[in-house]
C-alpha cells in the first residue's frame, strides 16, 4: 500500500494544494473487474489549470484510472468502483450525480481518433446539439472558437461541411479535441491521444496541449515518457494498479524517490 | 498429380465451377422466361394453310404457327392415323392458333405436315383483338354504320376502320371512366349512407329526422345515378353503332360490332419497324390493362399494383418492428441465456414453412384481430365482414412476421459492427445511451437495416402460399387505392403476380392461350422483384457512402 506520506516531500506544491486550486481529488479509489482488482487505493489531487500526466507500463491501470474520472467505466458491466472522486467537493460516484452532465464537465479524447460519420461542422457542434442548442449563429460561433482552440480552423475553414473522414489522422484527433472543448468542459481527459499518430501530428497535438491548459485542466495518459516530460506539469507513475509516485514532472524525472519509478524512467522495464 | 492437388487448383476450379453453374442457371432461366414471355407480343405472321385429308376433304385454315414438334410415325399409326405408309419415320406437326373461338371447335389445332398441301402468307389478313372470345382472324369485307354498308375498298377501308375503332374505344373509355368514377363513387356513398344509418340504429340514436335526412341524401344520389346511367347507355349505344364484316377462313361473313373490338392489325402488311412499334404497344397494354376472360387475356396491371403495394406495406410494417426488436436485443437486453434463447428462436422463425404463417395469419389476424375490429368499429356492416375477411393489410402483416427474422438478424449484425469508440465518443460528450443510439448508432447501422429490408422484400415479393389464405384473389374488382375517401382501403382483397401465375397457368380453362401469359407474368414478377431490390440496393449504397466508417 502506498499512502500520501510516501510521496516526494519536496513536491509541497501538490501537498499544500488548496481546495480552490484542486480540480479533482481522488480518494482511496479501488476498482474491480469482476474478482480482479485493477486499481488499489489510489489517492491523488489533480491541480486546476495544469497538465497532469499518468505514465506507467501497459496494463498498469493508468487508462482505467482516467476512465474512472468521467465514469466511462460504467459501460463495463462487471466493473465496480469503491472510493471517491471529487469534482469541486462533490463525489462523482454519488447516486444523485447525472452521468451525462458529469461528462459534459469532464471531456475525453480517446486513443484513436473517433470522429462521427458526419460533417466536420456537425462533429464539432454535436455536444451542443445534444444540449438542445440549434441556433445557427451560436453553433457557427462555437464551431469556429473550438476549431481555433484546437488549432484546426485554418486547415478546415473552407470545407466545414465535408465529411470528417476526409481529414488526416492528426487532423481527426484535433477535430475530436475541438468537439470535446466545444461544450466547455472543466477537465479534459486525453487517453494516449498521440499513440496512433505520426511524429509531426504528435508535435502539433503536444503544442496544442500546452495551449489547452490555459483554459482547461488537462489529464493525459501516455506511455511515451518524453511526451510526459515535455507537456506535463505533474506526473504520476503507476505500476500494477498502484500509484507509485506522484510529483512535479521535473522532480519525478530528475530525482525519483521510488526505486520502481527510477527503474521505469531509466528504461529497465516496461 | 499430388502436387496439383496440394496447390489448391482443383479447389479453385470446383468453387469457381459452382459459382458459374448457378450464374448460368439464373441467367438461363431469365432468358428462357423472358424470351417465351416477350415473344408472345410480337405480331406473328399469319398463314393460310390449304389442307386435304386422306378422304379427299379440302379445307383452309388461317392462323399463326404457335408451336411445332416431331412425332414418331409409329406413334401416329398406333393412334389410328391412316395413309402414312410411305412417310419417313418421324413427322412434324404444327400447333396452329386459329382464334375465332365461337365459330370453331378448337381455337388451337394440331395439324400434321402430311395433310398440308399448300402454305402461303395470308395477304391482308386482319387480326382483331376482342373483349370476348379471344382473337379473330379474317379478311375485312366491309364496314356497316348502323344498317348502312359503307362503300369503301382497299386501304381506304382499313383507314376508316381504324378511325371508327378508335371512336368506339373512346366511348368505351368514357363508359369505363363513368363506371369507375362517378358511378363508383355514388355506389360507395350509398353504401356509406346505409352503414351510417345502421350505425345510428344500433346506437339507438336514429330519429325520424335523421331517417328522412338519409333518405333525402340517398334519393339525391339515386337521381344523380339515373342521369349518369342514361349517359352510360348512350355511350354504349354509340360504341355499338358501327360494325365490321369479316370473312373468315371458311368463307363465312361474320358481323362484329366495333364495341367488342379492342384492337386490329394486319401483321402480314407490317414492316419491321411497324412490328417493333406494335410489340411495344402490346407490352404496354399487358402492363397497364386489366385482365379479361378469366385472366387469360388482357393485362396484369392490378396484379403488378397489388404486388408492389403489398410489398411496400410489408416493408413499412416490418422495418420498425424488426429494428426495434433488434435494438432491444442488442443494446438493452441482459446478456444471459434467456436472451440467447430468444435470439435462437428468432433465427429459427425463418425456417418455418410459409404456409404455416398463412394459417397463423388467417387464424390470428383475420379471424381474431379482424373479427374484433369489426365488432368494435364496424358493427353496422355485420354480418358482412370489413376487416374480418382476408385483405391486403393482413397479407402485409403476415409477410411482415415471415420476414421479421431477416430484418432482426441483419440489424443486429449491423449494430455489432459499429466501433465501440464511436459510442464512447458520443457518450463522452454527455449523450445518454438513447441519444447515442438515435444520433450515431442507428444512422450508422442503416445500411445493414437496408440489407435486411432487401432480403425481406426479395422473400416477400416471391411468396404466394400464405397469401392465398390471407388476401389474394383471382380477380379483384377494385384496387386497394382509389379516389373514394379514405383512398387507402386496406381491408380490400388484391391481386398478386405470383398467384396470377398459378391461376393463369394451372386454373385456366384455356391452357394454350394462357401459356405465354404465364411466361410473361413470371418475367414481369422477376423484373418487379429485381426492380424493388435495385431500388433498395441503391438506397443502401447511398447510406453506406454517407456513413462510411473508420477502418476498424
Amino acid at each position: 500500500m502506498i499512502d500520501l506520506s510516501n510521496l516526494n516531500p519536496k513536491s509541497d506544491s501538490l501537498e499544500t494544494l488548496t481546495a480552490e486550486n484542486t480540480a479533482l481529488e481522488i480518494k482511496n479509489l479501488d476498482l474491480f473487474y469482476g474478482d480482479k482488482q485493477a486499481l488499489h487505493n489510489v489517492s491523488m489531487k489533480i491541480p486546476k489549470g495544469k497538465v497532469t500526466a499518468f505514465i506507467g507500463p501497459s496494463g498498469c491501470g493508468k487508462s482505467t484510472l482516467l476512465r474512472c474520472i468521467n465514469r466511462m467505466n460504467d459501460l463495463v458491466e462487471i466493473c465496480r468502483v469503491d472510493g471517491n472522486i471529487e469534482l469541486q467537493g462533490i463525489n462523482i460516484y454519488d447516486k444523485s450525480v447525472d452521468v451525462a452532465s458529469l461528462r459534459r464537465r469532464i471531456g475525453m479524447v480517446f486513443q484513436r481518433p473517433n470522429p462521427f460519420p458526419k460533417s466536420i461542422y456537425e462533429n464539432v457542434v454535436y455536444g451542443l446539439r445534444l444540449q438542445g442548442i440549434n441556433d445557427r449563429r451560436t453553433l457557427d460561433e462555437a464551431c469556429e472558437t473550438s476549431l481555433r482552440g484546437a488549432a484546426l480552423w485554418n486547415e478546415v475553414k473552407d470545407r466545414l461541411h465535408d465529411n470528417a473522414f476526409g481529414l488526416s489522422g492528426g487532423q481527426q484527433q484535433r477535430l475530436v479535441i475541438a468537439r470535446a472543448i466545444a461544450i466547455g468542459p472543466e477537465v479534459l481527459l486525453l487517453d494516449e491521444p498521440t499513440s496512433a499518430l505520426d511524429p509531426i501530428s504528435t508535435l502539433t497535438i503536444e503544442e496544442l496541449i500546452t495551449e489547452l491548459k490555459k483554459k482547461f485542466t488537462v489529464v493525459i495518459v501516455t506511455h511515451n515518457m518524453q511526451q510526459a516530460a515535455r507537456v506535463s506539469d505533474q506526473t504520476a507513475f503507476m505500476y500494477m494498479g498502484k500509484l507509485i509516485e506522484y510529483s512535479d514532472t521535473n522532480t519525478l524525472f530528475t530525482s525519483p524517490k521510488q526505486k520502481q519509478t527510477e527503474d521505469y524512467i531509466t528504461g529497465r522495464y516496461g | 498429380m499430388g502436387k496439383w492437388f496440394k496447390s489448391g487448383t482443383p479447389w479453385i476450379w470446383m468453387t469457381g465451377g459452382a459459382v458459374s453453374l448457378s450464374l448460368i442457371a439464373v441467367i438461363g432461366l431469365f432468358i428462357l422466361i423472358g424470351w417465351r414471355g416477350l415473344s408472345f407480343f410480337w405480331p406473328a405472321t399469319v398463314y393460310e394453310f390449304s389442307m386435304e385429308s386422306e378422304q379427299g376433304q379440302k379445307s383452309v385454315l388461317i392462323g399463326e404457327i404457335y408451336d411445332s414438334e416431331h412425332v414418331l410415325k409409329q406413334q401416329l399409326l398406333d393412334a389410328g392415323v391412316k395413309g402414312l405408309e410411305d412417310m419417313p419415320i418421324s413427322l412434324e406437326r404444327f400447333l396452329i392458333k386459329i382464334g375465332n373461338r365461337e365459330y370453331v371447335d378448337l381455337d388451337f389445332q394440331w395439324i400434321l405436315e402430311t395433310v398440308i398441301k399448300d402454305t402461303k402468307v395470308a395477304d391482308n389478313v386482319a387480326v382483331f383483338e376482342r373483349t370476348k372470345n379471344g382473337n379473330f382472324y379474317g379478311y375485312i369485307d366491309s364496314i356497316n354504320e348502323g344498317e348502312t354498308k359503307l362503300n369503301l375498298e382497299g386501304q381506304a377501308l382499313v383507314d376508316e376502320l381504324n378511325v371508327r375503332i378508335q371512336r368506339a374505344l373512346d366511348f368505351r373509355d368514357k363508359e369505363h371512366g363513368l363506371l369507375t368514377g362517378d358511378i363508383g363513387r355514388i355506389n360507395y356513398d350509398l353504401d356509406r349512407i346505409r352503414l351510417n344509418q345502421r350505425k345510428l340504429e344500433l346506437d339507438g340514436q336514429l330519429t325520424d329526422q335523421k331517417i328522412s335526412d338519409f333518405a333525402a341524401q340517398s334519393d339525391a344520389l339515386r337521381a344523380e345515378y339515373l342521369g349518369l346511367e342514361a349517359e352510360l347507355f348512350d355511350y354504349r349505344d354509340q360504341a355499338k353503332r358501327d360494325s365490321v364484316v369479316v370473312r373468315d377462313m371458311t368463307g363465312r361473313l361474320v358481323t362484329m360490332p366495333l364495341s367488342y373490338i379492342l384492337d386490329f392489325y394486319q401483321p402480314n402488311n407490317m414492316g419491321f419497324f411497324e412490328k417493333v412499334g406494335h410489340w411495344f404497344h402490346q407490352v404496354y397494354k399487358f402492363i397497364s390493362n386489366d385482365p379479361r376472360e378469366a385472366n387469360t387475356e388482357g393485362g396484369v396491371f392490378p396484379a403488378i399494383f397489388g404486388t408492389v403495394f403489398m410489398v411496400m406495406l410489408m416493408a413499412v410494417i416490418v422495418t420498425p418492428f424488426g429494428v426495434i426488436a433488434a435494438i432491444y436485443l442488442h443494446e438493452y437486453a441482459a446478456k444471459n441465456s434467456f436472451t440467447k434463447f430468444i435470439r435462437i428462436a428468432v433465427i429459427n422463425l425463418a425456417g418455418v414453412p410459409s404456409i404455416v404463417y398463412g394459417v397463423f395469419g388467417l387464424g390470428f389476424f383475420v379471424y381474431i384481430l379482424g373479427g374484433s375490429i369489426d365488432q368494435l368499429f364496424y358493427p353496422e356492416a355485420l354480418p358482412t365482414p370489413t376487416f374480418g375477411s382476408p385483405g391486403v393489410l393482413w397479407s402485409a402483416l403476415t409477410l411482415a412476421i415471415l420476414t421479421l427474422p431477416v430484418v432482426i438478424v441483419s440489424t443486429e449484425e449491423g449494430l455489432s459492427r459499429i466501433p465501440s469508440t464511436l459510442r464512447e465518443g458520443s457518450l463522452a460528450l454527455g449523450a445518454t445511451k438513447s441519444e447515442t443510439l438515435w444520433r450515431i448508432v442507428i444512422p450508422m447501422a442503416s445500411p445493414a437495416i437496408m440489407t435486411g429490408l432487401i432480403l425481406a422484400v426479395a422473400r416477400a415479393a416471391g411468396e404466394v402460399a400464405p397469401l392465398m389464405l390471407v388476401g389474394v384473389v383471382k380477380i379483384a374488382p377494385t384496387l386497394p387505392v382509389d379516389g373514394n375517401f379514405p383512398y387507402l382501403h386496406l381491408d380490400r382483397k388484391f391481386m398478386h403476380l405470383g398467384f396470377h401465375i398459378y391461376d393463369v397457368g394451372f386454373q385456366s380453362p384455356n391452357v394454350e392461350a394462357a401459356r405465354p401469359l404465364v411466361y410473361a407474368t413470371s418475367f414481369l414478377l422477376v423484373t418487379v422483384i429485381i426492380g424493388l431490390n435495385l431500388a433498395a440496393i441503391s438506397i443502401r449504397n447511398n447510406l453506406r457512402e454517407k456513413y462510411r466508417s473508420l477502418e476498424h
